[in-house]
């Protein structure tokens, strides 16, 4: 095999303003060797024809961030969507959502595989500081509000086996904590890949639930019946449902974690069946949330979100109850993990440090301590006695589908940038959809976000 | 995929990588993209649009937490 690079090529010491520490006298990184390293097994696959191997070593990134944005706060609100309108609309529209991720997503991952550099990165260097800074700052700040609603979500989950909120706030950050402690990118992808497949639980349970199938394929074919209700609470339950599926960190962390991982434009074929499985998965298990929260329509007792599965055991019987609070911790779980990796991601490369898995603690403070952090944070929030926490875990979408737009405009103008790109650049037709799901998303968040307001200064009755 | 044996040669290692994919290649620093007014216009009309729409949310959450 012809060498990619010739060796007088390479880029001889300059380092350390990155923290990323070279070999001596080599030119290249422990990050280099570790990820060269699993680009040989890549190579090998696919030189020896073994296609079921090369699909199992590069799947990841799209899976994650399909099954992660299947998040705590996201299956809350497909069981409270069911369980107030049943069967109907939104049922469909879960479907129609992820199909926005899945075009969203192979943008992203396409474009880390081309250039090998993160979303944020590439947005500060291709458009300058302040909207790097401005798409970091958004990144980070509805980061944290989801953290603390993933945090809830477990509290909730654990809460049904009378566990309280300290362990569950100590159970996230040691969970983050062990993830990072490898050093490198393949057993971190791994432990949370083998975490995430649990997001089936709800799946099961919608199974177990015994639902009307009938009924089930029937809203699933005509989208129907339509919500009724107030025209704001319409909104709301749309804007939270494009929230729960598409979002600002899915960008950040799908194109870093495709970088990290080592992808090229050989893997695109592989990168995009990996966002399709994801889709294909988040869809099924949301869809199973909804079919699952659809049993608390005609639950006389009523529920609050805190007491989802104990309603649901009251409703559909213990084994439901018990599998929609596994999940929601399993859900919970596996989003601390990707949602912390997108902030990593996000802060280490806004200010140009290393942001790799393959590399040390010691060589990418900045990538692990954001990690830890954010994550420590929103831990802490959850132990505030009296905060509204059910109150952010359901603001939490709605204001990530708010703040989409901008990162979305960036991603589309990435995916067009020639001199980035070469000849992987967006087609016309995927241009027009593009540009046609950025409007669409604009306009549900901002009416929500506008007749909310108009409503609370009382400009508008409701 | 087991962790790494040892420590790859120098040759080993850029045959499996790309060029940019090493980390020294992703070191050089990219130029910035050469942005028409109309774009420069209509990034600034989209960033103002979301910090006001933002500012909205955010009041009607805090005022929700009141009443």
């Amino acid at each position: 095999m012809e060498p990619r690079t010739p060796p007088s090529e390479i880029v001889g010491p300059e380092l350390s303003a990155d923290g990323a520490d070279e070999l001596p006298g080599l030119g290249f990184t422990p990050e280099d060797t570790v990820r060269s390293h699993d680009r040989s097994r890549v190579d090998d696959a696919r030189d020896s024809g073994r296609r079921w191997y090369l699909i199992w070593l590069l799947i990841g990134p799209g899976i994650l961030a399909m099954l992660g944005e299947n998040d705590g706060p996201s299956m809350i609100s497909y069981a409270t969507t069911g369980a107030t309108y049943h069967f109907g609309f939104f049922l469909p529209f879960i479907v129609v959502t992820f199909l926005i991720a899945i075009v969203c997503q192979e943008m992203c991952m396409r474009v880390g595989a081309v250039t090998h550099r993160g979303y944020g990165e590439l947005v500060i260097q291709r458009y300058g500081r302040l909207w790097g800074w401005f798409a970091a700052g958004d990144l980070l700040f509805t980061n944290l509000v989801t953290l603390v609603a993933e945090f809830v979500a477990i509290r909730i989950g654990l809460g049904f086996f009378h566990i309280g909120a300290g362990i569950a706030a100590a159970l996230g950050v040691v969970l983050v904590l062990f993830t990072l402690s490898g050093g490198r990118y393949w057993r971190w992808e791994r432990i949370s890949l083998g975490l995430a497949l649990f997001n089936g639980l709800f799946l099961v349970a919608a199974i177990v639930s015994q639902p009307d199938w009938g009924s089930v394929g029937h809203a699933m074919v005509t989208f129907s019946p339509f919500p009724g209700g107030s025209f704001n609470t319409l909104l709301l339950l749309v804007a939270s449902t494009i929230g729960a599926t598409v979002t600002p960190w899915m960008i950040f962390f799908q194109q870093s974690a495709s970088a990290d991982k080592g992808l090229t434009p050989r893997d695109l074929h592989h990168g995009r069946l990996d966002t399709a499985i994801g889709g294909v998965l988040g869809a099924v298990f949301g869809c199973g949330a909804l079919i699952v929260g659809a049993a608390l329509t005609s639950h006389s007792a009523g529920f609050s979100v805190d007491g989802l599965p104990r309603a649901l055991r009251s409703a559909s019987g213990g084994l439901v109850g018990t599998l929609f609070a596994l999940g929601l911790i399993e859900a919970g779980a596996v989003a601390i993990l990707t949602i912390s990796a997108s902030s990593g991601y996000a802060v280490s490369e806004a200010i140009g440090r290393s942001s790799s898995f393959n590399s040390s603690p010691g060589s990418a403070r900045t990538f692990y301590a954001a990690n830890v952090v954010v994550a420590a944070i929103a831990a802490g929030v959850i132990l505030i006695p009296g905060a509204p926490l059910v109150s952010i875990a359901l603001n939490a979408n709605v204001l990530a589908t708010v703040l989409l737009p901008v990162t979305l405009v960036f991603m589309l103008m990435l995916a067009n940038d020639r001199e980035l790109m070469g000849r992987w650049v967006n087609g016309r037709a995927l241009n027009l959809l593009s540009v046609a799901i950025i409007v669409f998303i604009s306009v549900c968040g901002s009416a929500y976000g506008i007749d909310s307001f108009l409503q609370t200064v009382h400009l508008i009755g409701s | 995929m087991s962790a790494p044996k040892g420590p790859l040669d120098y040759e080993e290692t850029v045959n499996h990588l790309e060029r940019d994919q090493l980390v020294s290649g992703r070191r050089v620093h990219l130029p910035a993209a050469r942005l028409g007014g109309a774009t420069q216009v209509g990034l600034w009309a989209l960033r103002i649009f979301v910090l006001v729409v933002s500012v909205m949310v955010i009041y009607t959450f805090i005022a929700q937490l009141g009443s």
